[in-house]
């Protein structure tokens, strides 16, 4: 090789190693960085034998430690690591013990008190008392980012004594549910650092009370976080119980089954239909199908173009093949009844719909359209990507074609979706609009306040209902919930049946199903739908 | 040659600042407002205007160009929507897997294509030739996606030989703590003498890297076969063969060394075109790699994020063309006076 070409290869290799080391810390990768198989044993907290727990999920983990403005995917770890006043349990419909142990409201539902459990300690260290809740709170309020709106209703926070926190609300609420909220909620020690608190846990710290606390976070990696258990945890460690968490994104769903057939790991949060069948059919693994709190909505415009007419809205509910697409879905949906989800107060069974061509063309002929009458022509705007919206459309598509009606369906990004479905000029809005909606914290209020409710600026209002008796009976709905909850019910079932049957400003064809597979050691597993995809592992037993 | 250099290092700035302009225009002709991607969904319109207000999203357009350009200039490739971090940061964070990822790709690919395509054109028009044409074929028209697929499957999940996912047995840093140089493990492990950890990246890296070797080994072999051939029609060829060199004496040790320029001129191209080439291998074998932050930034249009990867890969583009053209014009003079 001459001189000049060897200079150019060495000129090449010192760029490469370079660019390498202009990306290197100078850190030491490992130590504290422990990401141990599950089941794998080693000196632990309370030093018994030690079992971690691996967590599949197809995406990465954290996108924002600090508590207060947490609002994505790291709610899967942050509820390990942090707790909340209560905690939603969708068997009861009721939210229940978790920091505070009991509590109390006015009968005007504007004064709430708990009481707070004695002898909690956050992972800092420092006591969990009344006014270290209340300065958590007020923190996560005045950061005003995420979901800290569910403090809406708050005037003033007191903390009476170490264990009395005392919530003076401007209006009634459900602050119970409230504070069982999956993002928001938490209470956390605003004290742990003396400098930037927000940068402090930005860097991987966590000051939560929380049964496991952080180990190791390594943004970008395979293993992106591990947490450990908390020594202190108010519960204690009796018994058998996981000691880790090692949260591995994996984001290819047939890498993810692969690697828990080979035992590699504990859950996989998501599969698709033909994996999750092949789960529950193989021996070292189990499956578990939860309903979720989060629905398909078909909303359509009430405001302006054809579906103006009523007739032609009841019609469209009419054509659309509910049990078809159920079927379709193989497992990842179910039918849904109204539009509050199962495991939520105002849930009501018995409004499942279905398919009536003979109705839709009866009622299109009314309007002047359907065979042999005027063609119709509608545009729909739904999810690009996502294959369940899809199916919807095609089947929609294939139903409204025999009726003589076009379906002109886009699938776009959500943000132009919405922008569209914004739009100032009411003719460049679309006439049916598909999207997902899921509460903040478990109350079906979220659906009929924000999709429901008239609004003069269009946020979530898509289907553009301005009706002045709904938004009254909306408006009933936080009271009812804090005080009566017998009337809340009630309000709900009629305001379901005035937004679906008489106005038919929306069809619901199905809520989304949790579809979990995991190792068949992993014992006590339970979905909780108010906490989308997460496991609470202190709760799980390991086994054999 | 100076002169040549220098005209082409400038063609080079031209193309990276072309390829800016062209990533700041679709960064900002996508449909969706950035805002939203970051402040989320459900965000109050005071959220947004301060999502608007951070990212300079009110600012006429030119400004917008002129404060993207400026702050490239200073290094700052922006702040992710989705990891909200800074997007050189996440950059470099996940390009070192890819480039180890890569470079052992490439590595089987001359180990195994520079062979094939000397039996190809030793044994011209016979069964091996016919063998590595039609296997070369294979190599370069099959999917990449399908194939990691199908390697994982039987060799990982059904045969068990190799590791399902992932860049190495991460209980091992609880053992075996690794030191960070270069942030490729591979070459740190190598550098530290962690053994532990070579051993089993090097494992990890097998069935990945054979996958993303399959193009590139395909077209190193046709390239050699038909720069082989080429080369033993010459004269200096009938001059070796009259010596009384074997016919695998001549393309060995006399026609393989000029054959092979184009070849390493066209690794320096398919270097590049591998790193994109592997995001959908990254995807199946968990590699933590920029395809991972790629899928996920156009999962979550973090057009900051897409165009930092999107500047990454042309510059590595950019490089690899000037490398080519540089090594051209030292190999051949009438290049550089083109």
């Amino acid at each position: 090789m001459r001189l000049h070409k060897r200079l150019l290869a060495a000129g090449a290799v010192a760029a490469v190693t370079l660019t390498a080391a202009a990306c290197a810390g100078g850190q030491v990768r490992g130590a504290a960085d422990s990401t141990p198989q599950p089941g794998s044993s080693e000196g632990a907290a309370g030093g018994t034998a030690d079992s971690t727990f691996v967590y599949v999920p197809n995406l990465d983990v954290v996108t924002d430690w600090d508590p207060a403005s947490s609002y994505s995917n790291e709610i899967i770890a942050m509820q390990n690591i942090y707790e909340s006043l209560t905690r939603y349990n969708p068997q009861t419909k009721k939210a229940e013990p978790r920091l505070a142990s009991s509590w109390t409201v006015s009968p005007d539902g504007k004064k709430w008190t708990f009481t707070l459990r004695e002898g909690v300690k956050f992972h800092t260290g420092k006591p969990v008392d009344a006014a270290a809740a209340k300065a958590a709170i007020e923190r996560t309020i005045k950061e005003g980012q995420g979901a800290a709106y569910i403090w809406g209703a708050v005037k003033d926070i007191e903390a009476k004594d170490a264990t009395t926190l005392e919530f003076t609300l401007k209006y009634p609420a459900p602050l119970d549910l409230i504070a069982s909220a999956g993002y928001a909620s938490y209470v956390y020690d605003t004290t742990a650092v003396s400098g930037d608190l927000k940068k402090w846990f930005g860097e991987g710290h966590d000051a939560g009370s929380g049964p496991y606390t952080i180990e190791s976070w390594q943004k970008g990696k395979e293993t992106e976080l591990t947490l450990k258990a908390f020594d202190d945890y108010w519960g204690g460690w009796d018994g058998p119980h996981y000691k880790k968490i090692a949260y591995r994104v994996t984001p290819e769903l047939t890498t993810a089954w692969q690697l828990l057939q080979r035992g590699e790991v504990s859950f996989v949060q998501r599969l698709n239909a033909q994996l999750f069948a092949q789960a529950g059919g193989t021996d070292t693994v189990q499956t578990s199908q939860t309903p979720s709190f989060q629905n398909l909505l078909v909303l359509f415009n009430t405001a302006d173009g054809p579906l103006k007419d009523v007739k032609l809205r009841q019609a469209l509910q009419k054509a659309i093949d509910y049990d078809g697409l159920v079927a379709a879905l193989k497992g990842s949906g179910v039918a849904a009844s109204g539009l509050v989800p199962a495991g939520l107060l105002g849930n009501i069974p018995g409004m499942t719909p279905k398919q009536d061509l003979a109705g839709a063309e009866a009622l299109l002929k009314e309007a002047g359209y359907g065979p042999g009458g005027k063609p119709l022509e509608l545009s729909l705007t739904y999810a690009q990507g996502d294959a369940d919206q899809e199916l919807l459309v095609t089947l929609l598509s294939s139903a409204l074609d025999k009726l003589n009606v076009k379906l002109q369906a886009k699938p776009l990004q959500w943000t132009t979706q919405w922008d569209q479905g914004k739009a100032k000029d009411p003719s460049k809005r679309q006439d049916i609009f598909v999207m997902y909606w899921f509460p903040d914290y478990a109350d079906a209020y979220s659906w009929f306040v924000n999709v429901f409710r008239s609004e003069k600026d269009v946020q979530f209002n898509l289907s553009y209902l301005k009706d002045e008796a709904i938004d009254k009976l909306i408006d009933e709905l936080p009271a009812l919930t804090a005080t009566d909850q017998a009337a809340a019910e009630k309000t709900y079932a009629e305001l379901q049946n005035k937004i679906i049957n008489e106005r038919a400003a929306v069809a619901v064809p199905y809520v989304q199903n949790y579809q979990r597979a995991f190792a068949k050691s992993v014992q006590g597993y339970v979905d909780n739908p108010a906490y989308p995809n997460v496991v609470f592992v202190y709760d799980l037993k390991p086994g054999a | 040659m100076l002169r040549y250099l220098i005209r082409r290092l400038g063609q080079a700035v031209l193309v990276v600042a072309g390829v800016i302009v062209l990533t700041f225009a679709v960064m900002r002709l996508v449909p969706g407002d950035p805002a939203v991607a970051y402040a989320g969904p459900k965000a109050t319109a005071a959220e947004l205007a301060e999502a608007r207000r951070r990212f300079g999203l009110d600012d006429p357009l030119p400004v917008q160009l002129w404060n993207y350009l400026s702050d490239l200039l200073r290094g700052d490739w922006g702040t992710s929507l989705h990891t909200r971090q800074p997007v050189r940061d996440d950059l470099f964070q996940a390009f070192p897997a890819s480039l180890e990822l890569v470079g052992a790709a490439l590595i089987i690919a001359l180990a195994v294509g520079v062979p094939l395509g000397v039996a190809a054109a030793r044994y011209k028009g016979r069964l091996p030739d016919l063998s590595v044409r039609l296997s070369s074929m294979l190599a370069v028209s099959v999917p990449v996606f399908w194939l990691a697929l199908a390697l994982q499957t039987v060799f990982a999940s059904g045969l068990g030989w190799f590791p399902v996912a992932g860049e190495y047995d991460t209980s091992l840093d609880r053992t075996s703590p690794l030191h960070l140089y270069t942030n490729i493990t591979a070459v740190d492990a190598l550098i530290t003498g962690n053994w532990p950890i070579l051993t089993s990246t090097l494992w990890h890296l097998v069935l990945p890297a054979l996958v993303i070797a399959a193009y590139p080994a395909g077209v190193v072999a046709q390239m050699t076969r038909a720069a082989l051939i080429e080369e033993a029609s010459r004269d200096h060829a009938r001059l070796e063969r009259a010596l009384g060199f074997g016919e695998t004496a001549v393309l060995t040790r006399f026609a393989l060394r000029p054959a092979l320029n184009p070849v390493l001129s066209l690794i320096a191209l398919v270097f590049a075109y591998s790193i994109v080439n592997g995001f959908l291998v990254e995807a199946v074998f968990n590699w933590p790699g920029l395809g991972r932050y790629a899928a996920d930034s156009i999962r979550s249009l973090d057009t900051p994020a897409i165009a930092g990867v999107t500047l990454l890969v042309a510059v590595l583009y950019v490089v690899a063309n000037l490398a080519v053209d540089l090594l051209q014009g030292v190999v051949d003079p009438r290049v550089r006076a083109r």
